[in-house]
């Protein structure tokens, strides 16, 4: 792949802008066939939310709507954003991201084509309906979710809002 | 920096190399290998967005893809082992979609008038319009893209279905956002979208206007749709009932505009405010009125793909069955040929996606064992069926075999 020398000098590019300040203003980072796995080592032992959306999805503009005023409330709230776009779509996803007050959150999106393997990493009874969000316990038993999350049914499957900022208060 | 290239590329390269003397459809060639050999900048339906293929009365292949915001055109007279050279439909670029649920369409009438529609996205709220081209001079040229929607708004068409009768009557039907932005203006609630058609009686020289089928429709499936009689067509669609269930309805649509009464087609029970992406699969059966067809649902009542054979007449769908229900499996499609009824669907099996096929030759009554067509671990197309005098046909692409046109009723 690296080969390719239209995808090298693109990837030169990449870097360049990468090292000027403020060029990527976004936080998105690739998604790959390890992150999830990854992803989750970062929670170990703690609960957390998975949200999945991708920008041809209108019904996830409704629940990054209310993520995005989730956040801002709860800077510290453990939120998982994903988008299940391809990167090639990245300044688009960054503006609506934007749009939400998400843009400071960490976010990932799909780096590989092979989107079967990338849902089957996350869930592989999910069958790819969007928005999709996770309700992962400290143990990390999880509940699955189809269709709009409302802030009322975040609440009803994600009990560990004020656990997890006592967690934190705890290690700190 | 030094070019080398591993043993896999240098295989690549040798079977890219080799393909056209074996001149075999099956053995279709990846776009890298391809690119690797010709130049960065090949145009190839191998290197085509979403293309979607069709036959035209002296059997020759027509293929339609997307790539740089340009919607071309490929021929092949030997059943899709060579292609001709890409010609560009829209000579202006412009930002036309292509997945699984949106790809170009193609149709070729009897006089040998190529006619095309396709989505061009006009900002990233989900607005697009449905794009009309033609060539009436054999492919060598197209006319400049006119937008069909006639409301002359910034919003939602999109998911467009393109269908030439045996009369010769064009229908394009598509999913449409004009009711529900009107209804938002006025404050009230618009679950989904509404499905919107048109029809050309020359061909595609001029469209009668636009005519609503049905509100609510969910936002983001492809719409199936067969002939009905010489003149009219039935389309499936998925449809929103009591505003959170997504299953299917049915309706037959005139040439003057006359739209039958919307029938449930499926009862699976998915109650869910999200976008499937996951449109249905529909071929008229042998019986008037009678039609087989295959979808996907995540229901209370059924979860996976199925099939059932619905009838017009009763509205009462038979002989229903679970094809799939392995998560992952989806994007199923349906052909007729002499009897047998062909179903090819992609699955997905924790590390590859296999192509499944199971025929029945006795209208959707019993099917045979799913067999594994062709399986690929890289990115891949949802698979199509096209359908000559002559066979049925497997219109896939994907990254790593290239675009696959390959011949099933032989098989």
């Amino acid at each position: 792949m690296t080969r390719n020398p239209l995808r090298q000098l693109l990837a030169a590019v990449a870097l360049c802008m990468a090292a000027l300040p403020g060029a990527v203003a976004d936080n998105i980072q690739d998604f790959g066939p390890q992150t999830f796995a990854q992803i989750k080592a970062q929670f170990a032992g703690k609960p957390f939310i998975v949200s999945l959306w991708s920008v041809d999805c209108a019904p996830c503009r409704v629940e990054l709507d209310m993520l995005g005023k989730l956040k801002q409330a709860d800077p510290d709230f453990p939120l998982v954003v994903i988008s299940t776009d391809t990167i090639e779509k990245r300044e688009e996803a960054a503006d609506i991201l934007l749009g939400y007050a998400l843009d400071g959150v960490p976010t990932w999106m799909f780096a590989d084509s092979f989107v079967e393997r990338l849902r089957f990493s996350i869930d592989p009874m999910w069958y790819g309906e969007l928005p999709r969000s996770y309700f992962y316990a400290p143990d990390h038993s999880f509940t699955a979710h189809s269709g709009i999350l409302t802030a009322a049914k975040l609440a009803e499957l994600f009990p560990y809002q004020a656990d997890s900022v006592d967690q934190r208060e705890h290690d700190r | 920096m030094r070019m080398s290239l591993t043993i896999f590329e240098r295989f690549s390269l040798a079977l890219a190399l080799l393909l056209p003397v074996l001149n075999g459809p099956v053995l279709a060639q990846s776009c890298e290998a391809l690119r690797a050999a010709q130049g960065q900048d090949l145009i190839s339906v191998h290197c085509g967005g979403a293309p979607s293929a069709v036959f035209d009365a002296d059997g020759h292949l027509w293929v339609a893809f997307v790539l740089d915001e340009h919607v071309y055109v490929s021929r092949s007279d030997d059943e899709g082992a060579t292609y001709s050279t890409p010609v560009r439909v829209n000579a202006e670029p412009e930002d036309a979609e292509f997945n699984g649920e949106n790809r170009p369409k193609i149709v070729v009438g009897a006089d040998g008038t190529i006619m095309l529609s396709w989505i061009t996205k006009t900002s990233n709220q989900f607005t697009g319009e449905i794009r009309f081209s033609r060539s009436v001079d054999g492919g060598r040229s197209f006319a400049t893209p006119r937008t069909i929607n006639d409301d002359g708004l910034r919003t939602g068409h999109r998911f467009d279905s393109l269908f030439l009768t045996p009369s010769g009557k064009l229908y394009l039907t598509w999913i449409d956002k004009r009711d529900m932005e009107a209804t938002l203006a006025r404050n009230e609630a618009y679950p989904g979208a509404a499905i919107y058609y048109t029809v050309s009686t020359d061909m595609g020289a001029t469209f009668m206007p636009n005519v609503r089928v049905s509100h609510n429709s969910c936002e983001c499936c492809r719409i199936a749709m067969a002939a009905h009689g010489e003149d009219s067509v039935a389309i499936l669609w998925r449809q929103i009932f009591d505003d959170h269930i997504r299953d299917h309805a049915i309706a037959v649509l005139g040439p003057q505009g006359d739209v039958s009464e919307v029938s449930r087609a499926t009862v699976d029970d998915w109650y869910i405010d999200a976008c499937p992406h996951h449109g249905p699969t529909m071929v008229p059966g042998a019986a008037d009125g009678q039609y087989h067809m295959s979808w996907f649902s995540a229901g209370n009542l059924h979860s996976g793909i199925h099939y059932a054979r619905y009838d017009l007449a009763t509205d009462l769908p038979a002989d229903l069955i679970k094809v799939d229900g392995t998560p992952g499996a989806g994007h199923p499609s349906l052909a007729l040929h002499e009897g047998t009824l062909y179903l090819v669907w992609k699955g997905f099996d924790g590390m590859g996606s296999p192509l499944q096929l199971m025929q029945s030759h006795d209208d959707g009554r019993s099917w045979s064992e799913p067999q594994t067509l062709m399986t690929t671990t890289q990115g891949s197309d949802h698979p199509l069926l096209i359908t000559s005098p002559g066979g049925v046909y497997l219109s896939w692409a994907s990254e790593e075999h290239g675009y696959v046109f390959k011949e099933l009723s032989n098989d």
